[in-house]
């Protein structure tokens, strides 16, 4: 079952509760270059931004089925950045209309002693991977385009090997909790990388 | 008498717009065929062969109109030949037809193909007719069938050569390839699952009561939750954990305050597939640790955990690491639940 709808929900100050708008697809390394070829074009004129990130997943393990997940997420390009925690909900099914994937998410940013902090409240790490691609923005849409590598020994983040020979594509948009028009904009959005990539929303539920 | 005539004049002006037409295309055709030869390509040769086709073909609908009478029963008898210019026929033929004399009228009002012509046609309706009925059948059927196959196959052939054009370019995604990265960013199938050598600390799932944890090893000890299985006696249970002494020397101490449901804030419908989890509230900073005393609010990670009979709220109070030459690096976190 999902959180309750999350305007329900008493606001007694502090943050709005932001939601993520998923969708994501794949591209073959080959079809890369065209792909970014077009996201250069159609997204927001900046410098191409690449990124090398690890990401590792925390889980807390409680009397429940479903652990709570957390993921940290650290980059290994930028030095002095700071780690990134990300808490990302289950994702609100129901309504065939919205065209993306909506998720509870929270993000902050936290400093370097983030794994150490984790593992005293309680967290194991679950999985880890780096994540290296290129990063484009539209508007309030995030478009990253990234390769998963397997980390092989677990903390060596320079030993690793690709998952697969696609690249990730997400579009995302972490908005207040209501804005459903939101998804259209991003469907629109995906239409123009057709036939390139398939952005549609996939249910993690599904893959399991 | 009168309405056939009509019908006559009609179709022959229909009749006569057509032909002009036709004749018009053919110039055209010829002249492109004369002059541009050296640019000319294929599909526009094609094209206007094409219109040539389509110009026969309304002409000859024109003829098998009901409307138009039979051509065959109508005679044309040239009465007066002269050798003469006649300039009125000039302007009506545009200037090919000078003078109607005997030379100009078997060409024109020809009703019977050539001799050498009508031989050949003889021959030939003498040899189909020999051949007979049934077999000319079979023929015809041979004959068709083989077209309709040569047909289906072009157009086979031209559907696979377009789509062949595009499949090298179609494949620039793989779905299972997409299935499998959502997969391992979603919960991280595929790759390696990293658990820490011998979780310390020891678990006890499901015990009513307190559970209390000491603290031992540096750094990994576990976070005791535990729920009760009834929902009716509303439990509180504190675990204390015992900080070690001494200086330099990791651990936190960590206080949990279990509370059960009946005092949750939430008026919600408990479900029953499967627990929910909402955090409430978390934002702030952990600065680095040179800065700690310096303005540092980290309100809570406030779990609010729901399985499907209690509803236990967890708020953590931490005493964080004690670093050597920091003696006053204490970081107090106070919870904040909503």
């Amino acid at each position: 079952m999902e959180a309750p709808p999350v305007t329900m929900m008493p606001v007694t100050g502090g943050t709005i509760n932001m939601m993520e708008y998923l969708l994501q697809g794949s591209v073959l390394d080959h079809s890369l270059e065209s792909l970014i070829h077009r996201l250069r074009g159609l997204c927001d004129n900046m410098e191409p931004e690449t990124f090398v990130d690890h990401e590792m997943v925390f889980l807390l393990k409680g009397q429940q089925a479903s652990p709570f997940v957390l993921r940290a997420r650290r980059s290994l390009d930028r030095a002095g950045a700071p780690w990134h925690l990300r808490y990302l909900g289950q994702p609100e099914m129901g309504d065939k209309n919205r065209h993306a994937l909506v998720r509870n998410c929270v993000d902050i940013a936290t400093s370097e002693n983030l794994t150490d902090f984790l593992m005293e409240m309680g967290f194991r790490m679950d999985h880890e991977f780096v994540a290296r691609g290129h990063l484009f923005r539209k508007g309030i849409m995030k478009i990253v385009v990234y390769k998963i590598f397997r980390i092989l020994v677990p903390g060596n983040t320079d030993n690793t090997e690709a998952l697969s020979l696609s690249y990730l594509v997400e579009l995302s948009v972490v908005a207040p909790a209501g804005q459903d028009m939101v998804s259209d904009d991003m469907r629109n959005f995906a239409e123009q990388l057709k036939p390139l990539v398939h952005l549609e929303k996939i249910d993690p539920k599904r893959l399991m | 008498m009168q309405r056939e005539e009509k019908q006559l004049e009609a179709s022959l002006d229909a009749l006569l717009s057509q032909v002009a037409d036709l004749k018009n295309s053919l110039g055209s055709f010829i002249y492109k065929l004369e002059n541009e030869y050296d640019r000319l390509t294929w599909p526009s040769v094609l094209d206007s062969f094409a219109l040539l086709s389509g110009q026969l073909n309304t002409l000859n609908k024109v003829l098998k109109h009901e409307k138009t009478p039979l051509f065959r029963n109508q005679v044309i008898i040239p009465l007066v030949l002269s050798p003469d210019r006649d300039e009125d026929l000039m302007r009506q033929t545009e200037g090919r037809v000078p003078v109607f004399s005997h030379e100009v009228v078997p060409d024109h009002l020809r009703t019977k193909p050539d001799p050498e012509v009508e031989e050949q046609e003889k021959q030939l309706t003498t040899d189909a007719a020999r051949i007979g009925a049934d077999a000319a059948q079979k023929q015809i059927q041979s004959l068709n069938k083989m077209c309709s196959n040569l047909l289906e196959k072009i157009s086979k052939e031209e559907r696979e050569s377009e789509s062949g054009g595009l499949r090298p370019n179609k494949q620039t995604f793989n779905p299972a390839d997409t299935n499998a990265l959502v997969a391992a960013v979603a919960f991280g199938k595929g790759l390696s699952n990293w658990r820490p050598a011998g979780s310390s600390g020891p678990s006890q799932p499901g015990q009513p009561g307190a559970g209390t944890v000491l603290a031992g090893t540096s750094g990994l000890q576990q976070v005791q939750m535990a729920g009760a299985p009834n929902q009716q006696q509303p439990m509180l249970s504190g675990v204390q954990m015992a900080q070690a002494g001494q200086p330099g020397k990791m651990p936190s101490g960590i206080k949990t305050n279990i509370k059960s449901a009946s005092m949750h804030p939430y008026q919600r419908p408990r479900s029953r597939t499967c627990p929910d989890l909402r955090l409430l509230h978390v934002c702030g900073e952990l600065m680095d640790t040179r800065s700690w005393t310096a303005q540092l609010c980290l309100k809570s990670c406030a779990y609010s955990v729901l399985p499907e009979m209690v509803t236990a709220s967890v708020s953590l109070e931490a005493h964080c690491l004690h670093r050597p030459g920091f003696p006053d690096s204490s970081l107090a976190i106070s919870p904040g639940c909503r």
